[in-house]
């Protein structure tokens, strides 16, 4: 197998101006995730137009906005354990044995042990992002136009069986981003679709304003609505070493842990929220014979801090080498490569090896600053808890206001980035998911640019979507994914009926 | 069930009937788009078209079972919740007029005091986010703000 991308992606990630910059990237995210307002997505969303304004070569913009992603895998376990409040969708299940651990008096050693699990997650991730990259590029190298379009479909059925409880509201997130896509010039015909006159929608919406309004804005209206009251944090830590046992003990729970949050993150749209989850429930099965689980058992909490490390890196897969990004936060990065200008796909990696090689180079060393900032330091951001929302909250809006401004100089960007924060306040009251929004809208444009080549080589015929073998196998496995809750729910129900007969 | 389910309930319906009609507005929108020509058969209109209808039909599915929405707020908190955007509204029209530092001082007072500090400590606050900020951002990273028209 060649893997000189990566040896090259080294002496990328090892410059000292790309050390330096992961170095701050590892800190921002550990914070980010760490504070129960904001997480990943909102952390790179933030950060992503200041990198791009400061005119940050690509890769290093990647190195920075991965160092992030990670980094706020492993703060979020920080407040689950701590506060009893997830940092980020993917620290929800860490909280149920985090939690409890440290009413225990063991909070130091529930952050140390679950700082080892985040970087053993965080490390085969990588390395499983580093083999597979490759192999899936090669493959998807024979892709045409067809084929890239089915891929797509594929892409939306999982995210609507495996994101969030509600398929149909995932499903109409996805189909009201790829409506927002459609907005701007359509370069195949120079027709202006949905711009209402208005010049500044020729180019289409900015990604920046879009992801920045409902991550941000919308935040910041349910951080206001949300206002913890009476949320204790667990001050004292007790020893902050790992037990030798404890360690051994959850091994097995870190290997199967990383394993599911490595082949989660690969499958498209679905990140940390999921993985941790499926993680959790499987150890709980497997391990929870004498129901030690949720009242601090190092393995409950081992399994899911590993799986959401794991699954970060695994979401690289299918983003760099398809352009299909494996979690909501990948799609943001996604959207970040395309304001360079970098389309990724299966030749990105022999196009400009120095982005693909110095992401993944930046993984390994990346965990390892993570490992150094979140064992002897935690204590530092344990204290950046107490900070509170009325300094928080207005630095999170300045935030959101210079990114939309350095990046576009105009106010109408900013306006309608209040506009859409607030839709996408409202859609969120109504348990709507904002990371589909995103996946829609950073696909849209690809998959109807991919509908229309394929059936220009068709002459309009719509049999060339079915025609090739890996297109059918593509489209079983999208109804596969389509009906999986179907099928579930019925049984659930079968065994629901069962229950009440007997 | 009670009370506050049934009118969240209600509240989901209103907000699929919404998207609906965004679904058929979108649509009749989308197969009006004007064009000379195009070098595909498909042309810029089908896919718009194909998009109102696959989220006209989820939006039936949707108005089945809205699901529960979140309540409301009302009172003191709608107020607040709506002074946020406004605040926000303020201070990005002001921004290229008064300045950055004026403009993001105005801000982080306003938003600081809605989320329940003191005044004096919303004061010292935004003075030195409206401080620190700027020197982040001009003097660090050398990012474009505006300087403002009234003092510069």
């Amino acid at each position: 197998m060649n893997l000189d991308y990566l040896w090259n992606g080294f002496t990328v990630a090892l410059t000292m101006q790309n050390l330096l910059i992961g170095l701050a990237g590892c800190f921002i995210g550990t914070l980010v995730g760490a504070l129960p307002a904001i997480g990943p997505i909102n952390g790179i969303a933030l950060l992503l137009p200041i990198a791009y304004t400061m005119g940050l070569p690509a890769e290093s913009t990647m190195i920075l906005l991965a160092a992030v992603y990670c980094g706020a895998e492993y703060g979020g376990r920080i407040s689950s354990i701590l506060l009893n409040v997830p940092g980020d969708a993917g620290a929800v299940m860490t909280a149920l044995d985090g939690n409890p651990m440290a009413r225990q008096g063991r909070a130091g050693e529930a952050l140390m042990l679950s700082g080892l699990s985040s970087f053993v997650g965080g490390v085969l991730g990588a390395v499983g992002l580093a083999l597979f990259a490759p192999l899936l590029a090669g493959l998807a190298i024979g892709f045409g136009p067809a084929e890239y379009f089915v891929l797509m479909v594929f892409a939306f059925a999982t995210l609507g069986s495996m994101v969030g409880s509600q398929p149909v509201k995932t499903l109409i997130g996805c189909t009201l981003g790829l409506m927002l896509a459609t907005v701007g010039l359509d370069a195949t015909s120079g027709a202006y679709r949905f711009t209402f006159n208005e010049p500044e929608l020729g180019d289409g919406i900015e990604f920046v304003v879009l992801v920045i309004g409902l991550f941000s804005v919308s935040e910041a209206l349910l951080i206001l609505e949300h206002q913890a009251s009476g949320v204790t944090v667990i001050r004292n830590l007790g020893r902050m070493t790992a037990r030798l046992d404890d360690i051994r003990k959850s091994v097995g729970a870190t290997l199967r842990g990383s394993v599911i949050g490595f082949i989660v993150g690969v499958l498209p749209g679905t990140g940390a929220s999921v993985s941790s989850a499926v993680s959790y429930t499987t150890e709980k099965r497997i391990s929870d014979t004498e129901g030690t689980f949720g009242k601090g058992d190092v393995r409950g909490l081992a399994a899911p801090e590993a799986a959401n490390n794991a699954t970060a890196c695994g979401a690289f897969v299918p983003m760099l080498t398809l352009g299909v990004p494996g979690s909501g936060t990948t799609a943001v990065m996604l959207g970040a490569l395309m304001l360079y200008n970098i389309q990724p796909g299966p030749m990105l990696i022999t196009e400009r090896p120095e982005v693909v090689g110095g992401l993944v180079a930046s993984l390994f060393v990346g965990n390892f600053l993570l490992l150094l900032l979140n064992l002897p330091l935690v204590n530092i951001f344990a204290r950046v808890l107490t900070v509170p929302n009325w300094l928080l909250v207005p630095g999170i809006l300045v935030l959101s206001i210079v990114g939309v401004y350095s990046t576009h100089a105009s106010i109408f960007s900013i306006l309608l980035m209040l506009a859409i924060g607030m839709i996408g306040w409202l859609l969120r009251k109504a348990g709507f998911d904002m990371a589909p929004i995103i996946l829609g809208f950073v696909l849209g444009h690809v998959m109807e640019v991919n509908l229309r080549n394929a059936l220009a080589i068709s002459g309009g015929d719509v049999s060339i979507l079915f025609q090739s073998t890996i297109s059918i196998i593509l489209w079983i496995l999208a109804a596969a994914m389509a009906l999986m809750p179907l099928v579930l729910g019925w049984k659930r129900t079968r065994a629901a009926k069962t229950v009440q007969a007997s | 069930m009670s009370e506050t389910t049934t009118s969240s309930s209600r509240i989901g319906q209103i907000g699929g009937l919404l998207m609906l009609v965004l679904a058929i507005a979108y649509g009749i929108g989308g197969s009006r788009i004007e064009y000379a020509f195009s070098s595909d058969p498909l042309g810029p209109r089908v896919v718009p078209v194909l998009l109102a209808i696959i989220l006209a039909v989820l939006c039936i599915f949707h108005l089945r079972k809205p699901g529960m929405t979140e309540a409301f707020p009302n009172g003191q908190l709608l107020a607040k919740i709506i002074a946020v955007p406004l605040l926000l509204l303020a201070s990005a029209l002001l921004l290229e007029p008064a300045g950055f530092v004026a403009s993001i001082f105005l801000l982080t007072l306003g938003v600081g005091w809605i989320f329940g500090a003191p005044l004096r400590l919303a004061l010292v606050g935004a003075v030195g986010q409206a401080a620190l900020w700027w020197f982040v951002f001009a003097y660090l990273l050398d990012v474009y703000l505006p300087v403002g028209r009234l003092f510069g």
